[in-house]
């Protein structure tokens, strides 16, 4: 290629305790390029982009930005330097409206004599939202005042306005929904346009290989390969990410078995002020039940309200004997088991030793006459987590260590070990690698052939389709629509029945 | 050139070192050996005399049962400042009843330390307050009905209860408090129960941790436990003043602290912080009086003490995620 190179990384290195998280990475990007990065979690993707961002600092080895050697120390440092990053998590603060926010750690202009002239900043600001498309958000609002979509769309226009170099997008698109992505793709094609270039991660083959111009592949901390995105399909980028060839039997295979008529769990008119109204259904013995819908259509306050984590629910939810389940300690000790969308806060203690986390549950099951042994506790916690093929250094490290896939295991670790016969599974496999999705799959099944019994809630329609003996839609807190288990039904089908 | 690089690694392993857990978790014991090496040196061996000794033992029975109640809070992530408060009201509960017969004495300053702790738990459960704000106005309350009880004279003891001034008791009373109180913490869920919710409330309450009860109790027995030290106080004082417990909610504090209890609570917490922080309180107390320090300037030097030791020993990590 004749083109300008853009970005020199050489020999970068990092180093967490005792893990390798990246380990001696080169990689060259030309001007005018988008570059998407894959790999497992905790391939060293993120914290690879993170050094360059000034996020982290650098190990070892240098990053060339265009001839220059960069020496970063922060994120207002690098975005001088003509880095930008957009993030998966929230990344815009509260209690700040939307320019101060736009204009972050770049206020300068703004400044006269010290005093800040808010009015300039926010006709600035609202400039350029219109100039993106984003009119109908109001620059002198307060960012809290919008939702978790527009305030990424802020953060868009926050990390490309001043034109950055390289521009970093870390996994955003699994937070946006359709629309959102559509803003994104027309972005990164304008940077593309003006010659400069773009740092794509994203789990998402698929879009990797529509958006990008090539892909880097990382594993286990090292560089594996780079290939032309128009030379490749989404096999051979599993292959190279796993480093071995991914099964076809992703999602269960089976159709047409019939499931139990034996009805476990009843609900019974749940609602949920504001969230959800009058929700009715049975769940039966042995089947995977699916939830699906847009985001905001309440099917993640029907996992809370069954596992009788609701604020002010009203309604039932009774077990086959007759338990009634109002609260959380009820929920868990009659084998009812529910793991969170958000899973850093909700499903696990990340300051918390794998352990802990583990037996937390289940402690008065392993407690005799109310004593506990510190022995068995260990015990157990290695025997689940281990059976989980959890990736760990000991049940002693804490989670906060673990890429997402492994939290996400020792979350499932923690039930199985408690033996819960009813699982409240919400997007289980949310920012997670195929390799893990599939062993979460195969799990699935596994229980399912156990006689348990599964609620999944799914952003994802594939999946849904792929594991479901029956899926719900929902749509302003309401079920819209039933389907039963068919090779027949069609994403179009559910999506028909969201909007 | 490849030594260089080994001193880099070197360094640079030393650094992950400072900064790792192994050293903060030891760190309490470094300090205390310093400070004893210190106090000794200044003080030319004065410090380590048996009648020293004695002096220093004397004074940290109650501050260890008081802290042991504060540990279970500082644990949830909490703080309590009520403590000082509460041992001059259930000293005075204590003084009155003991006129009546001592075992009376002794549930009557249980109960009054327990109800107190019980109104600091119900605001900051029911009423979703900061425990600091709760207990900062609890405080201001309950020295004011101390100091109205207090201002025309002391309030005296019965003869009865200050015959029973012995070490014996003393130390039975703390050494079975420390033991029930290891106990529970290392061998029953209340010491899992109490970690999860200062690592992760949210995450313990979705484990089914019943975080609001966990919490209330620990404010119960924290104003419990002091209750009963208010019997050991009064064992030894005899009397009553305006300013009984003065203070004592800091020195609760500093002493936890010094033994290496992360103020953010949680997964890191051990008992033995318990043990080794109110030891250094207490020769650091009696090694600057001995120095001749007045009042003011040993109030001083504690707070220097104490200002590098948070410095030092907190989590930051942790940190980003206390509310």
């Amino acid at each position: 290629m004749d083109k300008k190179t853009m970005l020199v990384a050489e020999h970068i290195d990092k180093r967490f305790g005792m893990t390798h998280a990246v380990n001696d990475v080169s990689i060259n990007i030309a001007a005018g390029e988008v570059r998407a990065l894959i790999g497992e979690n905790g391939s060293g993707k993120s914290t690879f982009c993170q050094m360059l961002c000034g996020i982290y600092t650098i190990g070892g080895g240098t990053f060339t930005l265009d001839g220059q050697q960069l020496h970063i120390r922060n994120q207002v440092e690098a975005n001088d330097a003509g880095i930008a990053i957009i993030v998966q998590e929230m990344g815009t603060l509260s209690g700040l409206t939307v320019a101060e926010n736009i204009f972050l750690g770049h206020e300068a202009p703004f400044m006269h004599m010290g005093i800040k002239d808010t009015r300039a900043m926010n006709k600035a600001a609202q400039k350029l939202l219109d100039d993106y498309g984003f009119g109908r958000i109001k620059a002198a609002t307060m960012i809290d005042r919008y939702n978790f979509e527009d305030r990424k769309l802020v953060e868009i226009v926050k990390a490309t306005y001043f034109k950055p170099k390289i521009l970093v997008i870390d996994e955003t698109t699994t937070a946006l929904s359709q629309n959102g992505r559509l803003e994104l793709y027309k972005i990164m094609d304008q940077v593309r346009a003006d010659g400069r270039s773009v740092i794509f991660i994203s789990h998402d083959l698929g879009e990797v290989l529509t958006r990008s111009d090539s892909i880097s592949i990382l594993r286990d901390g090292e560089y594996i390969d780079t290939v032309n995105s128009a030379d490749v399909t989404e096999d051979d980028l599993k292959r190279l990410m796993v480093g071995r060839e991914i099964g076809s039997a992703y999602y269960r295979a089976d159709y047409g078995t019939p499931v139990s008529k034996e009805v476990v769990l009843s609900v019974k008119d749940v609602s949920v002020p504001g969230e959800i109204e009058d929700i009715s259904f049975e769940l039966h013995k042995g089947e995977i039940l699916g939830f699906g819908g847009l985001s905001e259509c309440g099917m993640h306050e029907v996992g809370k309200a069954i596992f009788g984590a609701s604020w002010n629910r009203r309604g039932s939810v009774t077990l086959a004997d007759g338990t009634a389940i109002n609260d959380i300690p009820t929920a868990i000790k009659h084998s009812v088991a529910y793991t969170s969308k958000d899973r850093d806060n909700e499903s696990i203690i990340l300051n918390e030793s794998i352990r802990n986390n583990v037996v937390l549950p289940s402690l008065d099951d392993l407690a005799n006459h109310g004593i506990l042994s510190g022995r068995k506790l260990t015990k157990f916690a290695e025997e689940h987590a281990t059976n989980m093929q959890t990736k760990m250094q000991g049940v002693q490290q804490f989670v906060s260590d673990l890429s997402g896939g492994n939290k996400q295991k020792v979350v499932l670790a923690r039930w199985i070990g408690k033996g819960s016969d009813i699982l409240v599974l919400d997007s289980p496999t949310r920012g997670i690698d195929v390799k893990v999705k599939q062993a979460i799959y195969a799990l699935m099944a596994d229980m399912k052939q156990k006689g348990k019994s599964i609620i999944m809630i799914s952003e994802e329609i594939p999946e849904l389709l792929g594991m479901s003996d029956r899926i719900f839609v929902m749509k302003d807190g309401h079920i819209n629509g039933e389907f039963m288990r068919d090779p027949a039904l069609s994403e179009e089908d559910l999506i028909a029945k969201m909007v | 050139m490849e030594k260089a690089k080994t001193r880099d690694v070197q360094q640079s392993k030393l650094r992950t070192f400072l900064a790792g857990d192994t050293f903060k978790a030891l760190l309490p014991l470094i300090g205390f050996v310093i400070i004893i090496v210190v106090l000794n040196i200044m003080t030319q061996g004065k410090i380590l005399t048996p009648k020293k000794l004695r002096l220093l033992f004397s004074q940290i029975y109650y501050p260890t049962i008081v802290a042991v109640g504060v540990f279970f809070v500082m644990t949830l992530g909490s703080i309590d400042f009520t403590e000082g408060s509460t041992l001059g009201v259930a000293s005075l509960v204590v003084s009155a009843l003991s006129f009546i017969n001592i075992p009376l004495a002794i549930v009557g300053g249980i109960l009054c330390g327990a109800a107190i702790g019980a109104i600091n738990g119900f605001f900051h459960v029911k009423f979703k307050l900061q425990s600091f704000i709760v207990t900062i106005c609890t405080m201001y309350l309950f020295r004011g009905v101390c100091a109205y009880f207090t201002t025309e004279t002391a309030v005296p003891a019965s003869a009865a209860i200050k015959a029973l001034d012995n070490n014996g008791l003393k130390i039975g009373i703390t050494v079975a408090v420390l033991a029930i109180a290891w106990f529970l913490f290392r061998f029953t869920r209340i010491g899992n129960d109490v970690k999860a919710v200062g690592s992760g409330e949210t995450a313990a309450r979705f484990s089914g941790v019943h975080t609001d009860r966990v919490k209330f109790l620990a404010f119960v027995c924290a104003g419990a436990l002091t209750g009963l030290a208010a019997f050991v106080n009064v064992i030894k004082v005899g009397s009553i003043t305006a300013t009984a417990g003065n203070q004592l909610e800091t020195q609760i504090l500093i002493s936890l602290v010094l033994g290496g209890l992360p103020i953010t609570g949680g997964a890191k917490v051990r008992f033995s912080n318990i043990i080794v922080g109110t030891l250094m309180y207490a020769v650091l107390n009696s090694g600057l009086a001995i120095l001749g320090y007045d009042p003011q300037t040993q109030q001083l030097i504690k707070g220097i003490i104490f200002l590098i030791f948070v410095a030092l020993t907190i989590d930051r990590k942790a940190l980003k995620v206390i509310k």
